[in-house]
């Protein structure tokens, strides 16, 4: 034990005394961030103010309306033109529109309105403001030939029904939220397996490549080198998670007391606020723990196995791990049928197949249990997560213990399974 | 007292008999010479007595107990053939790391580095990195890491090689302080020169089997050819060496060098020289280099043999 203990402190303190552990761990949230805001205020920089051009040659749509309509909303700009529509087809880029549209003379309030075609040098999407600008100028129309007063008017627009679907079993768990913090979490793992899951295997390949195994198992067995290196690397990994859930909650707490004044900030700590107050947080994140871990440990193993079995060879390793890492992405695709029905049975047995269950578990939890995640199929989950990962750790074991003194040829799995069958 | 006995081992793998039935003595503060060619099973059997595998039969009594390989690691030390160390680690943490590994106290281990690192002129490398030092440093430093913990049994895998000769020097004094201080060492070479100068007992592995055990003397003794070089004072005349006594294998102006023929001492020899009036300056036996005996011994073995199939 005291050699694990030894080893396992030597792996944390080499890694987290990093330069680049620090920098990732600052660095991520932050490109985390840029990445969210920069594409919103990319997409909103880019979004174009149209300028269409109307030829309307049914009379109903005149420059008053249009120009009210303008005035209320900035998001296009229509102008009525008085033209042909073979030369507006032809001059409209010269005359300075972005497109154009021509109603058809027979146009009445009583037809149903028809589609009118935006003839446009454009983005295909952009339609949806002179859309909505129309039909504003159009119901204007409707209802002055209806008869509908202002008054009656406020009456019809006044309310609308809204259905909100809410979990029988749960009803503090908000869907929008839970399917957003279950796919946050659910690619937190992803990322985890993936990024430390290969840095175990770096480090075993590392070791043999030094040539320092040999050494080693001269002073340790082979299992315990192994497993002081995977629980080190995960220390490293939950040691870094931890830093960041720190971050949030400082960046929350100074946001909250700094952000009174504007009312972006206020209105981003209560959306953070509700979704706290929607999801059993400890809850949460006590089984972010369980699953990052149990899924780490059972990855990890696997990937430490790949690592002692190959050479300097970076190619090998990674047709090696292929099936892997292919396995990681699998678990991400059925997380995303679990988010959209989370009760559905891809993501009940998703969820409790250890192979794919730290990913598909996640993203379930937060929907609320016992709403959503019955009580056995997470204690089921958690049951087999531990049994598989202490059998891929002995299954590994096993290889690491052959693969680590063997240089030269790359094995084939077909090899490594011989391996760990031999006594 | 022997330190080390090896009973009968055998270890096989899925393609090979490494190791066919080896047994050895080694007694405390021997330095013994583990030979072979390569491939013959020499890592396998040192990785037997390192606890890294398990033999498939037979024993090994280490210290006068059964060989116990989570504990006995201990007083074991191996420094592999293979070596490494990690590359970005200080030298100072990672001797101390091993050290520790090996079971020494932190307090104990910093101590015991600091007198090895003054010894060896290391004093300004704590704070250095592995990738920093060169081949030969390294070396130096490989073995302080594998002698640190003070083991009763020292493993050298060709320990001279890289090293320039001031300071392949240093180790073998080193080599021999160990051993009178009472610790055990199996050195592992190809290098017979090295050998003959170190070794006071040698074993020679071919094919994973033991085919010559002895000290360097008594090999010698069974393998000389009864080789002489005579030199006189005088020229020697062809009709002074028509003889039944011996057989002549070189002559030069003033000197022979011949085998004795069965049956006969040396003194006949001498005597006959001296009847025939010939003065003679020398007369010295020529014994065999632990080399040739060994290109002797070895020189038919397949070099493919990892490709043979057990039976």
């Amino acid at each position: 034990m005291k050699k694990i203990k030894l080893i396992i402190q030597r792996e944390f303190l080499t890694r987290v005394r990093k330069r680049t552990f620090i920098i990732s761990t600052l660095l991520f949230p932050l490109l985390y961030l840029a990445l969210i805001f920069g594409t919103s205020y990319i997409g909103a920089k880019s979004k174009a103010n149209l300028k269409i051009a109307v030829l309307d040659s049914s009379g109903l749509f005149d420059r008053g309306r249009i120009e009210r309509a303008n005035a209320t909303d900035a998001s296009s700009q229509l102008v009525l033109v008085k033209d042909n529509a073979d030369s507006l087809q032809k001059n409209f880029k010269a005359m300075g529109y972005d497109g154009y549209i021509i109603v058809p003379a027979n146009t009445s309030v009583e037809t149903i309105p028809h589609e009118l075609v935006m003839n446009t040098n454009r983005t295909i999407g952009s339609a949806s403001e002179v859309q909505s600008k129309l039909n504003t100028i159009w119901d204007e129309l409707k209802y002055e030939k209806l008869g509908i007063d202002d008054e009656k008017q406020k009456t019809l627009s006044a309310s609308r029904i809204q259905v909100k679907p809410e979990n029988v079993n749960d009803r503090k768990s908000d869907s929008r939220v839970a399917s957003t913090m279950g796919v946050v979490s659910g690619f937190l793992i992803y990322f985890i397996l993936l990024v430390y899951g290969s840095q175990v295997m770096m480090g075993v390949m590392e070791e043999k490549t030094n040539r320092i195994a040999e050494v080693m198992v001269s002073s340790v067995k082979p299992f315990q080198l192994m497993l002081g290196k995977i629980i080190g690397i995960g220390l490293v990994a939950l040691t870094q998670f931890l830093l960041w859930i720190a971050f949030i909650f400082i960046i929350y707490n100074v946001t909250k007391a700094s952000g009174a004044g504007s009312s972006m900030v206020s209105g981003m700590v209560g959306n953070v606020q509700s979704v706290f107050l929607s999801v059993n947080l400890p809850v949460v994140l006590g089984c972010f723990g369980f699953y990052f871990l149990g899924g780490f440990f059972f990855y990890s193993s696997l990937y430490a196995a790949i690592g002692s079995a190959v050479n300097e060879d970076m190619r090998e390793a990674q047709s090696l791990s292929f099936p892997v890492t292919l396995l990681i992405i699998f678990s991400i695709s059925l997380m995303t049928i679990a988010t959209s029905d989370p009760t559905g049975p891809v993501a009940v047995w998703g969820s409790i197949i250890p192979l794919t269950s730290p990913i598909v578990m996640m993203a379930r939890i937060p929907f609320g249990i016992p709403g959503t995640v019955q009580v056995w199929e997470l204690i089921l989950s958690m049951g087999l997560l531990i049994a598989g990962f202490i059998f891929t750790t002995w299954f590994a074991g096993k290889i690491y213990r052959t693969g680590i003194l063997m240089y030269g040829k790359k094995p084939t799995w077909k090899e490594m399974f011989k391996w760990a069958m031999r006594k | 007292m022997a330190l080390l006995q090896l009973n009968n081992l055998q270890k096989n793998f899925a393609t090979q008999r490494a190791v066919n039935d080896i047994s050895l003595t080694i007694e405390q503060g021997q330095i013994f010479g583990l030979l072979g060619p390569n491939g013959a099973g020499k890592t396998t059997l040192i990785r037997m007595i390192t606890g890294i595998f398990y033999p498939d039969q037979g024993e090994i009594i280490f210290d006068g107990r059964p060989f116990d390989p989570i504990n006995d690691v201990a007083y074991i030390g191996y420094m592999p053939e293979e070596r490494g160390l990690y590359k970005k680690m200080k030298i100072g943490e990672q001797t101390l790391y091993l050290a520790q590994l090996k079971g020494l106290g932190k307090a104990e281990a910093t101590r015991k580095i600091k007198e090895w690192f003054v010894r060896f002129n290391m004093e300004s490398w704590w704070n250095k990195k592995v990738e920093d030092l060169s081949k030969g440093m390294s070396q130096k430093l490989q073995f302080v890491t594998t002698v640190l913990h003070e083991p009763k049994l020292i493993i050298l895998d060709e320990p001279f090689s890289g090293l320039d000769p001031v300071n392949a020097d240093l180790i073998k004094e080193e080599i021999h302080n160990l051993a009178r201080k009472g610790a055990t060492v199996i050195f592992s070479t190809h290098r017979m020169e090295q050998v003959e100068e170190i070794c006071d007992h040698i074993a020679l592995v071919n094919k994973g089997e033991k085919i010559l055990d002895g000290t360097v003397q008594q090999v010698k003794q069974d393998f000389k050819e009864n080789l002489f070089r005579v030199a006189f004072n005088g020229p020697v005349l062809p009709e002074h060496l028509a003889i039944h006594l011996f057989e002549v294998k070189e002559k030069r102006d003033n000197s022979l060098i011949l085998q004795r023929n069965e049956g006969f001492s040396n003194n006949d020899i001498l005597q006959y020289f001296i009847n025939k009036g010939l003065g003679i300056e020398s007369f010295n036996e020529i014994l065999p280099s632990l080399h040739e005996i060994f290109i002797r011994l070895v020189q038919d073995t397949p070099t493919a043999r990892q490709f043979e199939k057990t039976n």
